[in-house]
Formats: structure tokens, C-alpha cells, sequence
């Protein structure tokens, strides 16, 4: 008997589904806060298939490229800021610079690193995407930022299965570990863990760095260079939680989304609250929230499409929406 | 007829449990159990869906996992 691989089961019968409606009420108290449009600037035309997104995972920028993680094309292709294609770089394998599921990529000093997940390792490539090195983790990481030549943070989903785990490790320049921080919260059910245990790494200035919990939790954590936790940024009360019943195994289990998405540019955090889906599902919103960087809210961005990746430099916004293609949007002030 | 019945159903449940879950010399032993849950996992986590269909999907992860150690050990 055939017996598919499990990811391929939970594709398929998750193909088999039908919209299953938990209840999502919404609703931010608005206040006077200033509101603005983005709007749509990305090329149209033709691109070449190397340039098409399947499962779009993360994204960084430099001064000329965005860099956008094809999880499942095991690729990180490259784009100029206007949103031209440019190259692909590696490819599925376990060699110097191919990847297993990559699932992310931070820009630093002008080498790349990437999360190369299911190779349990991270890879540093020059700007032409050559191999120059790779680290092997004793786990698949999750995110990675490079936060100065000498400290990498790498993230972990949690796996529900070894006790209280780390989710948050520091290594020097060597690959040494420094620093494991950030708990992970468990209540013994995989699934509901899972959803709790979701979070966003955002750089910072100065080699630090932010955490964001996608639900449960409506501050920013502002951690050091070292990685120590340096302050908890309290978010405003108009952005507000999303309250959400999740249907999990024929119980229901109340969960307070917070975040889908966020980056953070020039002392300013841009928070993308999850908003309703069609069918009664909770999806990735469409409208960015603008928070200083004492977690105050400055204004409101509405962008012509939901969006599940943003990165965020001066007045453009790049991300990727629900069909894995690259948007770049400026925002009108 | 009346012990016929219950035996031709006990044997037809033990068929379709022996054709449902493949047999412990195909089987992978548990710890390819394990690794192929955690990438179920990631896959579910990293694909942005809704919530509920993520959920789905964790829950999937589960019951395959569950499935395939059951299978090692039958």
C-alpha cells in the first residue's frame, strides 16, 4: 500500500475542507489618527517562470534588492526595488548552496544568510549567491537576522513535544551559541500551542531587535544586541485584539489574534492586524497600522490588497499577497 | 448464524485495519515518524492560510503521526 508523505495528507485533506466559520469579531476604536492609501506600484508585463513565487515565506532588502524566499521552489529570488527580476539563487539539495524548505534570509554587509530549515543549517552566500559558508543548527530553524558580523539570531517553531523549549537563539560569529531566550508558552495542546507560540522577528537599530506575538500579547518586546530582553513596548489601545474561536478537534478554543504581519522602518513599526476572511476564516488584513516607537498609534495605511510578507523602506512597502507575487506600493501621504 | 455474523464482522474489521495501516516491515521506525511530522508542521505553519484551515492542517500533522507510530508498533 502507498502511503503518502504526511505534509501531502494534510495538503489534501486540507484542499477537502470547506470554510468551517469560527466566530472573528473585529473592530479597532478608530480615534483621530491619520489615514493613508497606498498605492500600486509594481511593474506589470511579463516575467520569466524563475520569477514566479510559490510559497513566499520571507523577505529582506538592501539598498538595491529585495530578497524573497521561495519555500518551496528552494530559492531566494531576487529582485531590483522597482520589482525587476533579476536572479534565483539556489536550488533543492543538501549541497553548498542548495536549500531544504528555506524559510528565511537576512542581508548583511553584503552577504546573504539563509535559513535552509529542513537541512538543519544555516548558508551564508555573497551577493552572487555563492556559497561561502554554512552553519549547522542542532534544529530547524525558522527566521534568521543578522544583527551584527558577529551575531546571528535564529528562531524555531516551537515542536509542542520536548517540555518548555526556547524559541530564540543568539550564535557568534563562529556558530557558538550565546543566548537562548523566549519560552515557549504551552498549554498540552500541539495544535492551540502552535497558534500561541506564533511570532515575528523584526530588526532594529543598532544590532537589536523586536518580537511580536501574532496573538495573546498586544506589546512589541524590545530585545538587545546581547539578547537580553530590554524593554515591552505596550501597543496602543485602538489597535485591538481579534478575539477567535478556534475549532480544534470538536472543542473550541478562544484565541486572541493579534498581528499577521509586521515590520519596522526608521523608529516606526507597521502592524498588519489579521481581518476576516470571506468565509468567516481569519486571514491577513489590508490595512497597516502605524505605531511609533513608543507603541503609540500615528496613522492608518490601506493598501489595495491583503498582503501576508511586508518590508517597509521610507514610503514603499514591499510585500507579497495571497498569490505569492511580489507588490511594491508607495505609500501617499 | 448467530456466531457467524459477529465473527465474519470481527474478521472484516481486522481486514480493514491490516489494509488501512501498512505493515511494521514497510513501516519507517519512529524517528523518520517524527521528522516527517515536524516538516507537516512546518509546511502547515509557513503556508499563510487562515487560521482555521492552519489548524486543520496541525491536526492532520497529528493524527499522521499518530497513525504512523501506531504502525511501527503493530
Amino acid at each position: 500500500m502507498t502511503v503518502l508523505p504526511i505534509w501531502k495528507q494534510a495538503l489534501v485533506l486540507l484542499a477537502l475542507s470547506a470554510g468551517v466559520s469560527p466566530s472573528a469579531v473585529a473592530a479597532p476604536a478608530d480615534g483621530s489618527v491619520k489615514r493613508f492609501v497606498a498605492e500600486d506600484a509594481t511593474p506589470g508585463g511579463g516575467k520569466p517562470d524563475a520569477a514566479c513565487l510559490v510559497l513566499a515565506v520571507a523577505m529582506a532588502f538592501d539598498a538595491d534588492h529585495v530578497y524573497v524566499v521561495d519555500a518551496e521552489d528552494c530559492a531566494v529570488k531576487v529582485f531590483a526595488k522597482n520589482g525587476t527580476f533579476v536572479r534565483a539563487i539556489g536550488r533543492k539539495g543538501r549541497g553548498p548552496g542548495e536549500f531544504s524548505f528555506p524559510s528565511g534570509v537576512s542581508v548583511f554587509g553584503g552577504r546573504l544568510t539563509v535559513a535552509d530549515k529542513l537541512n538543519h543549517r544555516l548558508q551564508v552566500l555573497d551577493a552572487a549567491g555563492r556559497h561561502v559558508r554554512s552553519f549547522a543548527l542542532p534544529f530547524a530553524p525558522d527566521r534568521v537576522l543578522v544583527l551584527a558580523a558577529d551575531r546571528r539570531l535564529v528562531t524555531r517553531n516551537a515542536s509542542g513535544r520536548n517540555g518548555p523549549e526556547k524559541m530564540l537563539y543568539l550564535f557568534g560569529g563562529g556558530g557558538e551559541l550565546l543566548r537562548e531566550e523566549l519560552t515557549a508558552r504551552s498549554t498540552g495542546d500541539p495544535v492551540v500551542d502552535a497558534f500561541r507560540n506564533m511570532f515575528i522577528v523584526i530588526p532594529g537599530a543598532g544590532g537589536d531587535f523586536f518580537v511580536v506575538w501574532k496573538s495573546q500579547d498586544r506589546s512589541i518586546l524590545h530585545y538587545g544586541r546581547d539578547g537580553a530582553l530590554v524593554e515591552r513596548i505596550p501597543v496602543d489601545g485602538r489597535y485591538a485584539f481579534r478575539p477567535f474561536s478556534l475549532a480544534v478537534r470538536g472543542t473550541r478554543k478562544a484565541l486572541e489574534a493579534f498581528c499577521w504581519e509586521c515590520a519596522a522602518d526608521r523608529g516606526r513599526f507597521y502592524l498588519l492586524p489579521p481581518e476576516d476572511t470571506d468565509d468567516g476564516d481569519l486571514g491577513p488584513g489590508h490595512e497597516l497600522f502605524v505605531l511609533d516607537g513608543a507603541g503609540r498609534l500615528e496613522a492608518r495605511i490601506e493598501l489595495p490588497c491583503r498582503v501576508v510578507r511586508l518590508a517597509v523602506d521610507g514610503d514603499r512597502i514591499y510585500a507579497v499577497d495571497r498569490d505569492s507575487e511580489l507588490r511594491i506600493f508607495r505609500i501617499r501621504r | 448464524m448467530k456466531k457467524t455474523l459477529p465473527l465474519a464482522l470481527a474478521g472484516l474489521v481486522l481486514l480493514s485495519a491490516a489494509l488501512y495501516f501498512p505493515t511494521a516491515v514497510s513501516a519507517h521506525d519512529v524517528n523518520e515518524c517524527y521528522r516527517d511530522h515536524q516538516v507537516c508542521r512546518e509546511r502547515a505553519l509557513n503556508m499563510d492560510a487562515p487560521w482555521t484551515k492552519v489548524a486543520l492542517a496541525l491536526t492532520v500533522c497529528d493524527v499522521a503521526l499518530g497513525k504512523c507510530i501506531l504502525a511501527v508498533k503493530v
